[in-house]
């Protein structure tokens, strides 16, 4: 019991070590620090794509889409009603989640294919609805003057807080991961016929982790949208969508740390790329070169059995088998 | 009254290209279990290579980009899923890295300006619609090519090959049909009948950059609409995504008008026919 405590711990462990030591270093750079926020925020959406996919299955192209929700929830009630940023939070956790779930029960009921393209109409549907929202949402031209959060004023602090955000996401993530209810989605993944005769209601399961995923990528909104003061139509699109699934695939989806790895590794590399119009294609190159070669991600991969030499492979296969039986090598 | 059948000609018109992507939709599905995302990706590289370069050659060079990119992604497939190792899922992605791939391509060497050609200055009249010629030349097109892929798919060896990748790849593999190369094959297709809707579709409502996942939807939406397995129906659900588009741009506000084909093919998927696959763990 307390081993599998531990394990659960070790995620977020990495996370406040990797930031405690980096802290330092770029405590006096605006530049750096601005940058921090920002991995912090993709790290929170490429969780959110790790959840769906990387657990349950769900290749969703969505979740830019529930992060702009999230964005623009907070925007309009602090900007446009001057609603405390507390009751924008508990907004972009909720609506992302009420339009997910029903959503999912509708497409969860799908195979992964047409599933995908189900989540692309969805993107491509708020992305409309953004733009068309008239003076609700700011139309095209997006919502200004979001104010900052009264707690974490600086630059600093929104370091400290983003990355704050992504410990908490990462400790709930993988207790919920080795939970009764994450064996279950993981079981309705591989299997869904099997998760079905265990008496799994499999939709309402994965609904509902869909919403919960949706949900993170709410909270990324939130926090996106209090950091740049200002929410467009044109800052969470598909395409940026189709990156964070980058993120989550490069570092390895199904692992607790591939996300917020994918998610430092993309960000940072951008700063150094050509530009915007090219990006595209890199990223598209390196998506097709990381599922040809490392279809896990990296943190995903058996990196030892891949280098063992072929001979070796075969041994240690029928060594498991061996071992599995119960006989004796 | 004029108006209603103005809107159902113009829309059954403009739904014929669709109904030309929706055919490798549905070919894929049917022989691989799988989805190319990057279709609209190739239309537009097509429709952007056709305009720049233009006349019979331009067609070659269009044709032949989309038929050069849809091979790669049948290698990138082929490596990714082999016949009794099978992820649609990742396939999918790697479909998704091209698309993206062709997309900052085309923004990069083509620029985000619309791309359009309006060969004809003079119109038809019928019954008080006018219509482009180009119309007639699309429909034209479409009902020729998909008249001998029907030929081919039912009446030839090559046809019957495919047909029974499409219902049993190991059976077939056992005899003797390469089944790898057929599913190669239909990839190629795909990228062939992508590159000349392209090259309707310049002469038609023209494209740009970003138009690219929305081609691959109306060509899903299409394929989807009376049921994935059947290419030929694909065409009729073309025709019926194209007249929804111009009802929508004729009596709804600009935002709706986009927003409801999209939802249209948001409700065809939730309570299509696809379901059932899940239902059974995807074991039928």
């Amino acid at each position: 019991m307390a081993n599998s405590v531990a394990s659960r711990l070790v995620p977020a462990l990495v996370v406040i070590g990797a930031v405690t030591v980096i802290t330092p270093v770029i405590g006096a750079s605006p530049f750096w620090l601005d940058n921090s926020v920002l991995v912090a925020v993709f790290a929170l959406l490429a969780l959110s794509a790790g959840m769906a996919y990387g657990q349950a299955g769900i290749l969703s192209i969505a979740p830019a889409a529930f992060g702009a929700l999230g964005a623009y929830a907070t925007a309009i009630l602090t900007a446009r009603y001057e609603l405390s940023p507390f009751i924008g939070l508990v907004a972009a956790l909720l609506l992302p989640m009420l339009l997910a779930y029903p959503m999912a029960r509708a497409i969860t009921r799908l195979s992964p294919l047409p599933l995908s393209i189900a989540t692309i109409l969805l993107s491509l549907v708020l992305e409309l609805a953004i733009r068309e929202g008239g003076d609700f949402t700011g139309g095209y031209i997006g919502i200004s003057g979001i104010p900052s959060l009264w707690f974490a004023d600086s630059l600093f602090s929104m370091h400290v807080l983003g990355w704050g955000l992504v410990v908490v996401v990462l400790v709930l993530y993988a207790n919920l991961t080795d939970s009764s209810i994450g064996r279950a989605v993981k079981t309705a993944k591989h299997d869904p016929l099997r998760a079905t005769a265990d008496g799994v209601n499999v939709p309402a399961l994965l609904a509902v982790y869909f919403a919960i995923s949706a949900s993170v990528a709410g909270l990324a909104g939130w926090f996106y949208a209090h950091h740049l003061s200002y929410m467009g139509p044109d800052s969470m699109t598909m395409h940026v969508s189709i990156r964070i699934l980058l993120m989550a695939v490069i570092g390895g989806a199904s692992t607790f740390l591939g996300p917020v790895l994918g998610a430092t590794f993309l960000t940072l590399i951008t700063l150094y790329l050509p530009a915007a119009e090219t990006q595209g294609m890199i990223f598209g190159a390196v998506l097709i070169l990381v599922l040809i070669v490392t279809p896990n991600g990296v943190l995903g991969t058996d990196w030892k059995r891949m280098f063992r030499p072929r001979g070796a492979q075969a041994d240690a296969a029928r060594r498991r088998t061996v071992e599995a039986r119960g006989g004796a090598a | 009254m004029f108006e209603l059948s103005e809107y159902l000609i113009r829309g059954a018109l403009l739904g014929v290209t669709y109904g030309l992507l929706a055919f490798p939709v549905s070919l894929l599905f049917s022989t691989t279990g799988s989805v190319d995302v990057a279709l609209g990706a190739y239309a537009v590289l097509a429709a952007a290579i056709m305009y720049v370069i233009g006349g019979p050659l331009g067609v070659a060079a269009a044709v032949g980009a989309a038929v050069l990119a849809s091979a790669a992604v049948g290698v990138i497939s082929m490596r990714l899923n082999r016949p009794g190792h099978v992820d649609h899922v990742i396939a999918v992605l790697g479909t998704f890295g091209l698309a993206t791939f062709i997309e900052s391509f085309i923004l990069t060497i083509f620029g985000t300006s619309p791309m359009i050609r309006q060969p004809f200055s003079v119109f038809w009249d019928l019954g008080g619609i006018r219509v482009s010629p180009q119309m007639g030349i699309n429909v034209t097109v479409c009902v020729t090519i998909l008249a001998a892929l029907f030929i081919v798919l039912k009446k030839t060896p090559f046809g019957r090959a495919m047909r029974a990748s499409a219902i049993n790849p190991v059976g077939a593999a056992l005899n003797g049909i390469p089944v790898k190369q057929i599913w190669f094959s239909t990839y190629v297709i795909g990228g062939l009948l992508a590159g000349i809707a392209g090259v309707l579709i310049l002469f038609t409502t023209g494209a740009d950059y970003s138009t690219a996942f929305n081609l691959t939807i109306w060509g899903f939406g299409s394929a989807i609409i009376f049921g994935l397995n059947s290419p030929l129906r694909g065409f009729a659900g073309g025709i019926v995504i194209g007249v929804i588009q111009a009802f929508s741009a004729g009596y709804l506000p600009g935002g709706w008008a986009t927003a409801t084909p999209l939802l249209f093919i948001f409700a065809i998927l939730s309570v299509g026919r696809m379901n059932q696959i899940a239902a059974t763990g995807g074991r039928v």
